[in-house]
């Protein structure tokens, strides 16, 4: 590494998984240090070749994608940071894989850049939210010996995160509005004349929703056959508190609440009229949460449940057939509560 | 109400004579898992869960089916799927239609601990269950001995099969016998009839390979495929250090100078993976280098498909084996697995270590 001391240290962020979720804690915080933060570009055909053919076999997509970010930016940056992340909350853990990704990375290519990975896990280890100030002072040393300067990357980064959870995170009011056709939550969907008006709850990891390439833009895709959507990360957290403490079980997988709470809420609300699931091929969490929802689902099938597993095989046009079925059989379900749309509103 | 468990490799011996010691003369005990548990377990589950999840389901749907009501499952919330198994089964189990009551073991949350253990020791008073208990593991020891003594024997026997054949009379000795006297003797005994009735063919000079991984896939010869005795049979001595016996073992638990295999592992695969991440990951990594350390010939990794934390281990595990020269070969597990391919692959290997050891360096 040359050390100019006229040239920023660059810092790469692979867009992948946990990326999703805290881009901008990570990203405010390496640029308020100084760094150049350079993320990943979107997740395209060829990075997805890298990644196949990298990646060890049995990994679950996502994952395998993730190598192929890393890989995009291996030569262009001084330090690639992928933290070991274990969980935010106590009792519930992450994926093992979060925190043996670098690892796993650094040993399975030799040639990266330095990484830099502290290591964070408030489920099983115990570290306490001033222990995970402490390592955010640490890593900081690496480009700011200044400590004021230090602490006010960290105080902004989350006060950012802090603003990014309360902008995609709804509250219960909104949530209503949206089930009375008052608000529209993401995308304008496209309506067409004397058409039913469809709401549709969109549920995955973070890292499938948003990354229009590993779910086959599902969003835009859905948003064409004027669906209004709501995903799970949207959710209020204490409507999936609520329905996670109907478990007898503790739901300990972070993220899979998050999805399983929003399945559950709908299909005893019944206030959508489909909910999708987007699972990923040999994602361990999803195995689980994706048996009980479609258990608990049979059980109360008012509401049309469909699972659609990714994986680097699945063809766009089996996908979208799939979804076009699903979207046609609800519009001429019966319903007594059937919006027929003569004209466009706008909000 | 009939009591029964799932199939899990010897552990099951374990089980039973804890469940016979607490009087309980209702048990049931479960065959060993044939195609049609593998079929079963996979019918009824989702796509991508572990295999052991599958296994267990059709050990688990094949007990109810003779007679049982009182189902021992455990549950131990990690970092992996485990701790969904008990919920999750009786989802299944309910959607079926079956009649049952899974008693859950959740070591960690004490007060139901106790109270399901007292559910299962409806028939003995407090002090007579952890009586039954400490049996229990106690017999666990012997019949680790008789797993480490048969898998050592077995390479090196001149008549194929004869010690297979005294360990499961040795098994079953092991869970009649009662009486704490006639316990303590149970080691003389085991190696005793090993030496009287399995004949050795003392000037063979056998390869020794280590096999870890992931815990079911080590301890049930189901998934296996019984890769133990195929190594046996092409005269290879081989051990596990992966049973049961840290956990259920208080005893050695309790006390400070016990050795412990997995935590010197541990400490060996610190550069490799620092932190905690479930399963057997670090244990897995280390014991490449423990078994290097101690003069072995090569290590056989197992794992489930889908496996979360293992999958680590075996992305990481070249590494290992390049930095210390310790030949290791990885295998993935499932309930297709072919005979023919897990042979095939065991005999490559094996000639390659017999090569490595012959040349002095390998190639």
């Amino acid at each position: 590494m040359i050390t100019n001391p006229e040239r920023k240290l660059r810092v790469g962020i692979p867009r992948a998984l946990l990326y999703y979720k805290f881009s901008d804690l990570w990203i405010t915080f390496f640029e308020q240090l100084g760094a150049e933060v350079i993320v990943s570009p979107e997740t395209t055909k060829k990075i997805k070749n890298v990644a196949v053919r990298l990646a060890p076999d049995e990994d679950c997509y996502s994952t395998k994608l993730y190598f192929g970010h890393a890989m995009a930016l291996k030569d262009k940056v001084d330090y690639l940071f992928i933290p070991r992340f274990g969980g935010s909350k106590k009792k519930y853990v992450g994926c093992p894989k979060f925190i043996g990704l670098a690892e796993v990375l650094r040993s399975m290519i030799p040639d990266l850049p330095e990484i830099l990975m502290p290591h964070y896990n408030r489920g099983m280890d115990k570290h306490t939210r001033i222990g995970l100030l402490v390592r955010a002072f640490r890593l900081g040393k690496i480009f700011r010996k200044n400590p004021f300067v230090r602490i006010r990357a960290i105080s902004r980064a989350f006060k950012a995160q802090k603003f990014h959870n309360k902008t995609m995170i709804i509250d219960e009011n909104i949530l209503r509005k949206w089930e009375n056709s008052e608000v529209i939550l993401n995308d304008f969907p496209i309506y067409n004349e004397n058409e039913k008006q469809l709401k549709i709850a969109l549920v995955g990891h973070s890292y499938v929703l948003n990354d229009p390439f590993s779910s086959l833009s599902i969003r835009s895709l859905l948003q064409s056959y004027g669906v209004d959507i709501i995903t799970s990360e949207q959710m209020p957290r204490n409507l999936i508190e609520k329905q996670m403490a109907k478990l007898e079980y503790d739901i300990y997988f972070d993220f899979e609440r998050e999805i399983l709470g929003t399945i559950m809420h709908f299909i005893e609300s019944k206030t959508v009229d489909g909910i999708i699931h987007l699972l990923i091929f040999s994602c361990g969490p999803d195995s689980i949460a994706g048996d009980i929802a479609a258990r608990l689902s049979k059980r109360d099938s008012e509401v049309p449940l469909l699972q659609l597993v990714f994986d680097e095989l699945t063809g766009e046009a089996g996908m979208r057939t799939r979804i076009e079925a699903f979207v046609d059989m609800l519009r001429r379900s019966i319903d007594k509560k059937v919006i027929f749309l003569t004209e466009q509103v706008r909000i | 109400m009939p009591l029964s468990f799932p199939y899990v490799g010897t552990f099951t011996y374990v089980f039973e004579s804890i469940a016979r010691g607490m009087k309980r003369d209702d048990i049931i005990v479960p065959d060993e898992p044939t195609y049609r548990t593998k079929q079963l377990g996979s019918q009824h589950s989702s796509e991508f869960v572990c295999t052991p999840f599958k296994m267990l389901l059709g050990s688990i749907i094949e007990v109810i089916e003779k007679g049982a009501y009182e189902i021992v499952a455990t549950v131990f919330v990690d970092y992996c799927r485990l701790g969904y198994y008990s919920p999750l089964y009786k989802i299944i189990l309910d959607d079926l239609g079956y009649d049952f009551d899974l008693i859950n073991l959740d070591w960690f949350n004490k007060i139901e601990f106790f109270t399901s253990f007292k559910k299962l020791a409806c028939n003995v008073n407090a002090v007579q269950a952890f009586q039954a208990f400490r049996v229990g593991w106690i017999k666990n020891r012997y019949i680790d001995q008789i797993d480490k003594t048969l898998y050592s024997y077995g390479a090196v026997e001149i008549e194929k099969g004869a010690s297979y054949k005294v360990a499961h009379k040795l098994y079953r000795q092991v869970v009649e016998t009662e009486g704490m006297k006639n316990i303590r003797m149970l080691p003389k005994i085991i190696r005793k009839t090993f030496d009287d009735e399995v004949e050795i063919d003392t000037e063979a000079k056998p390869l020794k390979v280590g096999v870890v991984g992931e815990l079911y896939a080590v301890v049930e010869p189901a998934i296996n495929l019984d890769i133990m005795r195929r190594l046996n049979d092409i005269g290879v001595i081989t051990e596990t250090p992966i049973t049961f016996t840290r956990w259920i073992d208080l005893g050695q638990r309790m006390n400070p100078f016990k050795k412990w295999h997995y935590k010197a592992c541990i400490k060996h695969a610190k550069p490799y993976v620092r932190y905690p991440l479930g399963g057997k990951t670090r244990e897995s990594l280390g014991a490449v280098i423990e078994y290097k350390e101690k003069g072995w010939d090569g290590v056989i990794h197992l794992y489930p498909f889908t496996c979360m934390p293992e999958i680590i281990s075996r992305s990481i595990l070249p590494q290992v084996s390049k930095e210390h020269d310790m030949p290791v070969l990885s295998l993935v597990l499932d309930e297709h697995t072919g005979e023919a391919g897990i042979q095939t692959r065991l005999e490559a290997f094996v000639d390659l270590l017999e090569r490595k050891r012959n040349d002095g360096n390998g190639f």
